[in-house]
């Protein structure tokens, strides 16, 4: 089962990455996108967010990047795919892949020290704490991530649904 | 030897930002014409270039994705198509990233016209390590596929014997296969059939002619065949119920489907390409808390680059023709004639051509330094970081460098609106751009403000004038917006395409054309402008020109009025009218109106500061000049605009003063 959902305005961070379902209500947009390669089945990678908010740049899978605006995303279903750890897409219980860290050379020694690299499996139990409880599979165990260290932590879905 | 030679149309047609353009000069070089597609305020440009014993006519069409329109411009390209096919087809893909033009190069194979790919930006292509097998592609596509640079010029000879041989050997083109939902391709099946029966005569593919038919959404006005048009609705109703997405989305699934397994096969599966310089640079310019600071620095750089270079050459040249003018005026022949002549000459039509004569240079400077910042690709990444702010006003963040270049000029402004995208804001900016508080209008506000102000007020008084500015180009574009003047604003997606490292000759040829464009299309209304005014202030011939007597003078007395209220008197009016020509005479103006002496003293004791600064705003709002409105006609090519702007820009002028002027008066100044 996939959560085909219509992801909030604020959940479009960068380095949030999703799978496209249908193209939303507006039939110009729509088409707009279609005509530009960007149709169900792309995987939308949202590469930052403008500085005054409202506008993101997004690339699809064949590369192509540009500019729309975080209502025409949201307008759409996705599925989303990865996303930063501290995103409200995340599902409690959910099993996700830590897919990259972002992040410094030290940023990343202490955090192969508590067990958190690339690769590896990891789920959170309860939202809304500060510091952030996260369970690691693997290693069953639990950590506690501060706000700042849980943004540069990409994680990704693991399911059975083929890769595109 | 004296060959006939047989004249060839090739229509240019390429999605946005693949060089279109840059191939375009390369082709024809210096032999180009511009005008407007009819009907709509688009830039139709063409050239010709000779191929052995063919001339060749090429059109630039507008950039599309698709010829199933979203846009104005895809509109015409459609329309361009159907009304009146070219012989050949040039179409461009961008070598860095083939998929993304691939669809409307499907698109365009199965229109049956003969045509050549250029695949362009070989060369970026290659120092990015991208390889192609550009065999498979002009197999699929049966056409001849040449791999090019227009950037370099490598290439372009093999892209003319391509050309060459189409134009000599002429062969109907085997139109690609696309696979499409079964439902689709019946209907595709019954239009084409009953068009193969209708007898309309086209060289178009009719299958190709009864796609367009389906997908457009006011399909049937290029046709006149009833039953064709009734199997057409039956159709388009039946598809829009049983498809799960609009037709033209139905189709462009399919085409891209086509398209990614193309580009793999062409690109041998190789991963798709970043551009690492581009990442690069993007972390740079937006960057979150940097992106901005940079921006407004090269906005900074690029006014600078403009005004500060360009005002004192529009200086050297006016001083210039003055002296000339002078020198001609004391000329023994000249001497002798009648005096109404010699004014006609000298104050009005050598005043007129020097006041065109003026813009060169900015305009010059204006569209150099516009294409590198347009060419680079940084006015993408401009746009990218001002959107939010102007969507608010119903525009797209490139709006923003137009309006701002405003405040140094407002002709060369309107004439940069042609880097926006859509109509929509094309429009609305060109009508926002007049209140925007230009240079000429600063020296009178300086004048003004020394004369009747501290020097320690009269910077916030300059500084009021700005904000004034600000929000009249605020308020009008939220007015504008709510009403819908310019149409329906189009979906924002906007390509940030990779950098590129623009190239002189483009450059060059573009800032050359712009000159080019403003002399014959703005410059003559700029001169009968001019000599209307000097008509008004000059006649009649017997009485001191502009005094009370004159047509000014009693068309000044005739709107006392109309000005009272807003505490202008009639020889302000006649400044008023003076400064149609160019607000930088306004101050000049009122020295012939005082008649001379003492200007400041006369000034002082017939105006009151409070109505010195509600003559300021209506000088900051009512219309700019003469060559500005002479610009934007020239520019949207509709009475309606031109008009609209000439009498908002009033309006508003007269409401302000009015209201400030009546305000002041109750609260006690005076």
């Amino acid at each position: 089962m996939t959560t085909t959902q219509h992801m909030p305005v604020s959940s479009l961070q960068a380095r949030t990455e999703c799978v496209i379902r249908s193209l939303g209500p507006d039939d110009k947009t729509a088409q707009r996108l279609a005509q530009m390669g960007i149709l169900p089945g792309t995987h939308l990678h949202i590469i930052r967010v403008a500085p005054f908010g409202g506008t993101i740049e997004v690339s699809g899978d064949q590369g192509q990047s540009f500019a729309l605006r975080q209502q025409e995303v949201a307008a759409m279903t996705c599925d989303p795919v990865a996303m930063p750890l501290t995103s409200e897409l995340v599902a409690v219980g959910q099993t996700y892949r830590i897919r990259v860290l972002m992040g410094g050379k030290t940023f990343h020694q202490r955090m192969e020290r508590e067990g958190i690299k690339a690769k590896e499996l990891l789920q959170i139990q309860k939202t809304g704490t500060k510091p952030i409880p996260v369970y690691l599979v693997d290693l069953n165990r639990q950590v506690k991530l501060g706000e700042g260290e849980a943004k540069k932590i990409i994680i990704e879905r693991i399911s059975n649904e083929p890769n595109y | 030897m004296n060959q006939t030679t047989e004249s060839v149309t090739i229509a240019l047609a390429a999605i946005p930002n693949s060089g279109k353009t840059t191939l375009f000069n390369r082709l024809t070089g210096s032999s180009q014409a511009t005008g407007n597609w009819p009907g709509v305020s688009i830039e139709q440009k063409s050239g010709s270039f000779a191929l052995g014993e063919y001339n060749c006519t090429l059109i630039d069409l507008p950039g599309a994705y698709a010829l199933s329109p979203v846009t104005e411009e895809e509109r015409v390209v459609r329309d361009y198509f159907l009304q009146s096919p070219p012989d050949i087809i040039i179409n461009i893909l961008d070598a860095r990233n083939l998929y993304r033009g691939l669809g409307l190069t499907l698109q365009m194979a199965l229109s049956g016209l003969p045509m050549v790919v250029a695949v362009n930006m070989i060369d970026e292509a290659g120092r990015q390590g991208i390889s192609f097998d550009l065999k498979v592609l002009s197999r699929h596509m049966g056409v001849p596929v040449i791999e090019l640079s227009a950037r370099t010029g490598e290439g372009i000879p093999g892209l003319k014997h391509a050309l060459y041989e189409v134009i000599k050997h002429p062969e109907k083109n085997r139109s690609p296969h696309i696979s499409c939902p079964p439902l689709l391709e019946k209907a595709f099946m019954e239009i084409t059939k009953a068009i193969n029966q209708s007898g309309i005569e086209t060289r178009l593919d009719h299958t190709f002619f009864a796609m367009r038919l389906l997908e457009g959404d006011d399909q049937v006005q290029w046709i006149n065949n009833d039953k064709v048009s009734a199997l057409t609705r039956k159709w388009h109703r039946r598809l829009t119920q049983s498809l799960k997405t609009s037709i033209p989305v139905t189709c462009a699934n399919c085409r891209f489907n086509a398209a990614r397994g193309l580009a793999m096969e062409v690109l041998r599966d190789q991963p798709v390409f970043e551009d690492q310089l581009t990442k690069r640079l993007d972390r740079i310019f937006l960057h979150r808390f940097f992106g901005l600071p940079i921006f407004f620095l090269l906005m900074f750089l690029l006014f600078q680059g403009v005004y500060g270079l360009g005002a004192p050459l529009q200086e050297l040249l006016s001083t210039g023709f003055d002296r000339v003018g002078t020198w001609l005026a004391s000329q023994v022949l000249v001497i002798s004639w009648p005096v109404w002549l010699q004014s006609f000459l000298f104050e009005g039509l050598w005043q007129g051509i020097s006041v065109v004569t003026s813009f060169f240079p900015i305009i010059a400077l204006f569209f150099l330094f516009m294409s590198l910042i347009e060419d680079s690709g940084y006015m993408a990444r401009a746009a990218f970081l001002m959107d939010r702010l102007m969507h608010w006003l119903g525009l797209d963040g490139k709006a923003f460098i137009t309006i701002l270049l405003g405040y140094g000029c407002n002709v060369p402004a309107v004439m940069g609106t042609r880097i926006l995208t859509s109509s929509y804001s094309r429009i609305l900016t060109m009508l926002l751009i007049p209140f925007t508080l230009c240079t000429a209008r600063l020296q009178i506000f300086v004048f003004l403000t020394a004369l009747f102000f501290s020097p320690v007020i009269s910077p916030w008084i300059i500084l009021s004038l700005y904000v004034c500015s600000f929000g009249a180009v605020i308020l009008t574009g939220l007015v504008f917006k709510l009403f819908r003047i310019g149409g329906s604003p189009e979906p924002f997606i906007m390509e940030i395409p990779p950098y590129r490292l623009p190239t002189l000759h483009s450059i060059a040829l573009r800032t050359w054309y712009e000159l080019k464009d403003f002399f014959f299309r703005a410059a003559t209304l700029i001169v009968a402008g001019v000599l209307i005014i000097w008509l008004l202030i000059h006649m009649p011939a017997d009485v001191p020109p502009g005094s009370a007597a004159t047509w000014a003078g009693q068309l000044g007395h005739m709107l006392t009025p109309v000005f009272y209220p807003l505490g202008i008197g009639w020889q302000e009016t006649v400044a008023l009218i003076f400064g149609f020509i160019a607000k930088e005479i306004v101050v000049g103006g009122l020295v012939v109106i005082y008649s001379g002496s003492d200007l400041a003293g006369q000034m002082i004791s017939h105006i009151t500061p409070l109505q010195s600064i509600s003559f300021m705003l209506f000088c900051l709002l009512y219309t700019p000049c003469i060559a500005t409105i002479a610009t934007i006609w020239s520019e949207s090519r509709s009475i309606k605009i031109t008009l609209l702007s000439l009498i908002s820009g009033m309006g508003i002028a007269w409401i302000t003063s009015f209201i400030f002027y009546q305000s002041g008066l109750l609260f006690g100044f005076h």
